[in-house]
């Protein structure tokens, strides 16, 4: 019995947004007589943290502090069409929402400042809740009295609402192609993966990942690091631990509770080593792009690859588990070649299971 | 200070671990009834006959539905990305899978609702079912959907394709072919918080429908065609979810439940029980992934052929939007200037599956990314090389011809590269995501290269 040691990695690309687009995100903006500043948004937040994220776009966008800002979330009447929490376009396009809707709410903050200065609005900027002459700091009115002034002189509720949409994009059913990008921007990364294969039970323990993500700009890096790190967990487990069907194709023996289904625990948590590169995407919210799908992505082939590097084994019916890895060392199975061709795999493919060879699926 | 880039808390942290975040359960509604439907016990089975009678007539239960009491029992969650419906809100003339929906009940308590699914009769007709996807398009493969074995859709095929370049050319003109066959597993979402919904009806006849989706105003549209109401009609309430991963966007509790407050006329609470959520929720997909790559002797890819087989389970559900995402990122994070590409989604006799963190492209990287070190096996070169010279560069097109405007498969191979301290050589040490040019853009790539500045490639590369 012996241990050995491997590694693998993998790289790889997601886009941001509904595969085609035409998927909505809408909000809008009202503000307190006090300046204090209401979002209303669709967005579900199922823990990515997307009502974090909203909330500081916002601010910045507007120019107030961040604790001015509430999100509401909660209910179909009060909110705009989200179209969903899926396709990693929380960030991206419900953030371009709420960043459209605080830039028309600007513009009105703006606008009712440049009245009570009598300076024109292009020459006023907003910072830290305070409209301010530029160059000429001493002239200044804060974001509370000019909501007051709004609501109190002016007969005014400063709003203002946003959508992000990106046109559908028709699909050419013979060869794939679109006319228009079909996506929004792409984010990439690499992860390398450390692995220890023991050869007598075929277990295999991922001792580190360091995973490298460009997405754009990372609005707040503490949540970018909570889905790199939560990815990785679940790209683990599906590199070597889950399965809702252990004896596919059979549709028997499923776990009916966590106690008989496998998913990572702590005692799986490898050494992790982030990297956040930071290319901003053009029309992201401050140069962001998608985190949240991709980070389960790149795991489980760079696991796969170093447990080939440590016993020379492929296994790519995943899971990788004890059983699977063991019967690969076992089979030690070379590839066939047929003149240029090298063909792995050969006993799982189609032409070997179907009846018929896999006509009607190969060569259509 | 500013607040973009800042390591700010989250805005709902200190609710959560506190204990004082509202989610669907935490919402008490006094006289609220209990919700349990009727599964079918069989993976593949004709329905002779549904008997509730019995069930109705028992003390303490409040409502009894069935396909009859639906509106619009068959609603294509999709349709509007045209694809049709075929699921069945609940089942009629059939099941396909164990754990399908066939009746639900409302009652007064939990033990009278379990007692009332055992009143309702059901008369089965066991039917041979399919599990392996290989085989659903065998001669002798057991018939379970009208459609057929595969989804048949997508425009006049059976199939989502890509066809780009000319692959007859790349595999006559390689040095090696390399094939592999990969196959990425189901699993399950496991979030904490189980399937669930609770609806009260208003005194003004809307319902307020406090879920646990992950797209409020999707699901709002998803209940609404089923009870054929307009959106106004109903209040969604939600926005705080106990863990999705994507098995939350298939809005499966919120219309039965639904149909049982307007049945009973009282506010109906359906929590499925951690079994349910195990074996009668969707999963992620099981995907059949065959890839053969040409490709010559100093790393560079040519092309590629894929057969992509797509597990959908009983019904489709999401899967051909999942299958033509796969189909328009199959090449990954590698620019491949012809292809062949056919991705099917089949059908068995499962639980649907559907959405799940990366949808369509997980099993894409599951795939390539293995079968790329592969090919690094095989041709005796190194990995990081490989990928580097194939890699994604400005003015490449994808698979569906859209021109990249900022790739960073450099970028990131050569930061992680860095991170390990893995040599490379130095003309890959020195490489950028720049547009190619020189001994970076062999004529093999010529073709596929948009005009500067261009969107989309258009009519160029061949096919």
């Amino acid at each position: 019995m012996a241990r050995h040691s491997g590694r693998g990695f993998a790289t790889i690309e997601y886009p941001t947004g509904m595969n085609q687009n035409g998927d909505p995100s809408q909000a809008w903006i009202k503000l307190k007589p006090d300046g204090r500043v209401d979002v209303f948004a669709g967005t579900v937040d199922i823990g990515q943290g997307s009502k974090t994220v909203h909330t500081q776009i916002v601010a910045d966008t507007l120019g107030v502090p961040y604790d001015w800002v509430t999100m509401d979330n909660s209910n179909s009447d009060s909110s705009g069409v989200c179209t969903g929490t899926f396709a990693s376009r929380g960030t991206f396009i419900g953030g371009n929402a709420v960043r459209f809707a605080a830039e028309r709410v600007r513009e009105r903050i703006l606008d009712i400042a440049s009245k009570e200065l009598e300076i024109d609005a292009g020459d006023l900027e907003i910072a830290d809740g305070e409209v301010v002459a530029k160059g000429a700091p001493d002239r200044r009115i804060s974001v509370a009295d000019v909501a007051g002034a709004a609501t109190y002189n002016y007969g005014e509720l400063i709003s203002g609402q946003g959508t992000a949409l990106k046109p559908f994009a028709e699909i050419s059913d013979e060869d794939g192609s679109v006319q228009v990008e079909p996506h929004s921007a792409v984010s990439y990364a690499a992860c390398v993966a450390d692995v220890e294969v023991d050869d007598e039970t075929g277990e295999v323990t991922v001792t580190r990942l360091v995973q490298v993500y460009d997405v754009g700009r990372a609005i707040n890096p503490t949540l970018v690091e909570g889905q790199i790190e939560g990815g990785a967990m679940m790209g683990l487990g599906l590199a070597l631990l889950e399965q809702a069907y252990p004896h596919y194709p059979s549709a028997e023996h499923r776990g009916a509770e966590f106690g008989t289904y496998l998913a990572p625990a702590l005692e799986d948590l490898p050494e992790l080593d982030n990297v956040i590169l930071e290319n901003p995407s053009t029309d992201g919210p401050f140069g962001a792009k998608a985190i949240g799908e991709m980070a389960n992505n790149a795991q489980p082939a760079a696991i796969a690859a170093a447990i080939h590097d440590a016993v020379g084994a492929w296994v790519t019916e995943y899971p990788a588990t004890p059983e699977r890895v063991l019967r690969a060392i076992q089979a030690k199975a070379e590839p066939r070649r047929e003149g240029k061709r090298v063909i792995f795999d050969e006993e799982i493919s189609l032409s070997a299971v179907s009846s018929n060879g896999g006509a009607g699926f190969l060569e259509v | 200070m500013k607040a973009v880039g800042a390591r700010l808390p989250r805005y709902d942290g200190v609710a959560h671990v506190t204990a004082r975040s509202v989610y669907v359960d935490d919402v008490r509604v006094p006289g609220t009834l209990v919700a349990k439907a009727l599964r079918s016990p069989h993976h593949h089975a004709a329905i002779k006959r549904i008997d509730t009678a019995r069930a109705k007539r028992l003390s303490g239960v409040r409502g009894v539905v069935t396909h009859e009491d639906v509106p619009n029992n068959v609603y294509g969650h999709l349709e509007a990305l045209g694809i049709p419906a075929d699921e069945p809100l609940l089942a009629e003339n059939d099941v396909r899978y164990r754990g399908q929906p066939i009746a639900a009940v409302a009652a007064e308590d939990s033990d009278t609702a379990l007692e009332a699914l055992d009143a309702i009769e059901i008369e089965y007709e066991e039917r041979p079912a399919l599990f392996d996807m290989r085989n659903a398009l065998d001669p002798d493969a057991p018939r379970m959907h009208h459609w057929g074995g595969v989804y048949p859709h997508f425009g006049p095929h059976n199939h989502r394709r890509v066809r780009k370049g000319d692959v007859e050319w790349a595999f006559d003109q390689a040095d090696v072919i390399v094939e592999g066959v990969y196959r990425p597993q189901a699993i399950e979402h496991c979030p904490l918080e189980t399937q669930i919904a609770l609806v009260v009806p208003e005194a003004g006849g809307r319902l307020t429908i406090y879920s646990c989706t992950q797209a409020m105003y999707f699901s709002l549209g998803v209940v609404a065609a089923h009870l054929e109401v307009p959106l106004n009609r109903l209040k969604f309430v939600g926005g705080t979810v106990g863990g999705g991963f994507g098995g939350k966007v298939d809005t499966a509790s919120e219309t039965i439940a639904a149909l049982l407050a307007l049945k009973s006329r009282r506010p109906v609470k359906w929590r499925w029980t951690r079994e349910e959520e195990f074996l009668a929720s969707s999963t992620r997909a099981p995907w059949h992934i065959e890839i053969a790559d040409a490709v010559t002797s100093d790393g560079w890819v040519l092309g590629r052929r894929t057969v992509t087989l797509h597990d959908s389970g009983a019904y489709a559900r999401f899967s051909p939007y999942g299958v033509t995402k796969h189909a328009f990122h199959h090449t990954g994070a590698y620019t491949i200037p012809n292809l062949r590409f056919d991705g099917f989604v089949v059908f068995t006799n499962r639980v649907p599956t559907t959405a799940m963190r990366g949808f369509g492209v997980t099993s894409v990287s599951m795939a390539v990314e293995l079968h790329m070190t592969r090919i690094a096996e095989v041709l005796g070169i190194s990995p990081w090389e490989l990928r580097l010279k194939n890699a994604n560069r400005i003015g490449d097109t994808t698979a569906n011809r859209v021109a990249m405007q900022d790739p960073s498969t450099v970028p990131v191979t050569l930061a992680a590269a860095e991170r390990v301290g893995e040599k490379l050589g130095p003309e890959y040490a020195a490489m950028t995501a720049d547009r190619r040019s020189g001994d970076l853009l062999p004529e093999h790539l010529v073709a596929q290269q948009a005009p500067e500045g261009a969107h989309v490639l258009g009519n160029g590369g061949g096919s």
